[in-house]
């Protein structure tokens, strides 16, 4: 019987490894992925816990968070090529000019 | 009478229909920059002037939740929300006013920036108006992935892209804070609505409430890392110095006024019986946040990166505030409110003449450059003063009264180890602010002449931004029957009445 900790565990799988991702990885494309991995971890929540519930808000809101994180792909993907374009690397360190 | 729902409405769509016909507008040919912003500072007028009407017409307090059938209570119209609406769009056309002969100058700005703005004071806007931790997040991205556009949009130096890219991935993880929290607080209350979380918790206040503490620690990582205090505020330099000089003022004094905003409806409404748990943690924040950005402001040689780390002190100020509300509620939220508006006249007012100063070529970047500017240039050199002893607080500015609230709410909340750091940082700032001063009047330097003169509207608004940063710290006591800072603060208390009306 899979129950409602079930979803939350994954979920917290699926955050941690997002979050591993997004410290541990290089190269800029893997940073994106990173951080849609903790935006689904999340949506994964959010449903299993509006079914819990029995109350759709929380499906709904699954629904708003995937455009927020296309949008802000979009955005990133549009960086991306640019700085490719211009540098001919996707890697973090290339982008470390400013420092702190 | 029954008002129509849209009424309350009418600034939002104001600003985000224009936002959206500015999109369209771009894609013609025959409208350039000066017509794009004359139409967006048409959709902002509009805007503050419904705003204004919603704030004289419905009462001093009122709070109203429009279409509630529609948006189920997700937005919510008070005085509150309105008197930060009033803030923001007018932040959007102070920046487009001052910076106006800076797109001019830059070959890179289209019509587009424009609608971005648009949509990012919407974003803003809809935030302070937000009943609802989803509407929240969709509001806080939407006003942020407008300015990682803004700030990267001179795609052609180097500095702007990788600005644009750092916020965008670490705004990007803030944000998933927010959202885990929310899950959170969704997964231990059932619903995410403002109101309804602040009864649920004050029912049960005596069962474990661990589930809903943890969310809001998550929420307010992400509440720390958008205004900047002290473990995430590495990101702020890099990106407000990468970002062109309109687009940092706009984000120094617009942004963090509507994340204040929103946070502080959250906190007084929801978190009122558990913030206790938070005010050791924040005490520790203040005091780093403080020393920090003192030290990083003292150890810079560019003015912008010097305005942007004190810009890190404002915040540990406006914490100090933030913390003293468990005790004094009514008047630490309305000095906090008081704060936001005299730091963002002074800081819009510093960054756009810096801007300014910079549209031509060549660009004024270290203290050094300002070498005898009061020569050359004697009114410009005033009016950069007036701003810096208004960032210092230096009595008879706008900053004074903005700091005396704060640190007198601080002692009268018993905080006073938290006044004496702040005082001491103001003592501090007192060295990097007047370095400016010292060298423009001490100092010759015959080689200047790049300088633009005094003309258009730019300088027009700025002197007139000096001119209400003197009167808000003098007006009162100068004329009798002259509307004074007074009602500045009057406003703040009333909107902070207003969130409690059901």
């Amino acid at each position: 019987m899979i129950t409602l900790t079930h979803y939350l565990v994954l979920s917290g799988i699926l955050f941690s490894i997002g979050l591993v991702g997004v410290m541990k990885r290089k190269n800029l494309l893997m940073l994106f992925f990173s951080t849609e991995i903790l935006l689904n971890a999340v949506n994964v929540g959010f449903a299993a816990v509006s079914k819990y519930y029995g109350d759709l808000s929380g499906q709904m809101f699954a629904f708003f968070i995937i455009a927020v994180a296309a949008s802000e792909v979009a955005v990133g993907l549009g960086l991306l090529v640019l700085w490719y374009k211009k540098t001919g690397s996707t890697d973090l360190d290339s982008i470390q000019m400013m420092k702190g | 009478m029954q008002t129509p729902d849209i009424t309350y409405l009418l600034p939002l769509f104001f600003v985000g229909v224009g936002a959206i016909l500015l999109m369209i507008l771009s894609t013609f040919k025959n409208i350039n920059i000066k017509k794009g912003a004359i139409a967006s500072l048409v959709f902002l007028t509009l805007a503050i002037v419904s705003n204004i009407y919603n704030l004289n017409t419905l009462g001093d307090i009122y709070s109203v939740y429009p279409f509630s059938d529609v948006f189920n209570n997700m937005i919510v119209v008070d005085t509150y929300a309105s008197y930060f609406s009033t803030i923001l769009i007018l932040g959007g056309i102070l920046t487009i006013l001052i910076g106006l002969h800076y797109f001019q100058r830059r070959k890179e700005f289209t019509v587009e920036f424009f609608s971005l703005l648009l949509f990012s004071v919407f974003g803003m806007m809809l935030l302070v108006h937000a009943n609802e931790l989803i509407t929240a997040f969709i509001a806080l991205e939407i006003a942020s992935i407008s300015l990682y556009i803004m700030i990267g949009f001179e795609k052609v130096i180097d500095k702007r892209i990788e600005a644009s890219y750092k916020y965008l991935v670490l705004g990007s993880l803030a944000g998933v804070f927010f959202l885990l929290g929310s899950s959170f607080i969704y997964g231990a209350t059932g619903t995410t609505s403002i109101g309804e979380i602040g009864i649920f918790v004050s029912n049960n206040i005596d069962s474990n409430m661990s589930l809903i503490i943890l969310g809001g620690t998550m929420i307010l990582i992400t509440f720390l890392f958008k205004i900047a205090a002290f473990p995430f505020q590495n990101w702020a330099i890099d990106v407000y110095d990468g970002a062109s000089l309109p687009v940092t003022a706009f984000m120094a004094a617009t942004f963090k006024a509507a994340v204040f905003g929103f946070i502080l409806r959250l906190v007084l409404v929801d978190f009122d019986l558990i913030r206790d748990f938070w005010d050791d943690m924040f005490v520790y924040i203040i005091i780093f946040t403080l020393a920090y950005g003192s030290f990083l402001a003292i150890i810079q040689k560019s003015l912008k990166r010097m305005l942007v780390s004190s810009s890190i002190v404002h915040t540990g100020y406006l914490l100090i505030a933030f913390v003293s509300i468990g005790v004094i509620g009514e008047n630490a939220a309305s000095s906090i409110i008081f704060y936001l508006v005299a730091y963002f006249l002074s800081a819009l007012g510093a960054f756009g003449l810096i801007a300014y100063i910079s549209s031509e070529d060549q660009l004024r970047i270290t203290y050094d450059d300002f070498r005898g500017f009061s020569h050359i240039r004697p009114y410009m050199a005033a009016m950069l003063s007036v701003f810096m002893l208004s960032l210092a607080g230096i009595p008879s500015t706008i900053g004074f009264i903005g700091k005396f609230y704060i640190f007198t709410g601080a002692i009268e909340s018993g905080n006073e180890i938290l006044a004496i750091v702040g005082i001491t940082a103001t003592f501090v700032s007192v060295y990097y602010y007047f370095k400016l001063i010292a060298v423009m009047y001490f100092y010759r330097s015959p080689e200047m002449t790049d300088v633009p003169p005094l003309k258009g509207i730019a300088p027009l608004v700025i002197a007139v931004i000096a001119l209400m940063i003197i009167w808000g710290g003098i007006g009162n006591t100068l004329i009798a029957y002259f509307p004074g800072v007074d009602f500045l603060i009057d406003m703040a208390k009333l909107s902070y009445k207003s969130l409690f009306i059901l």
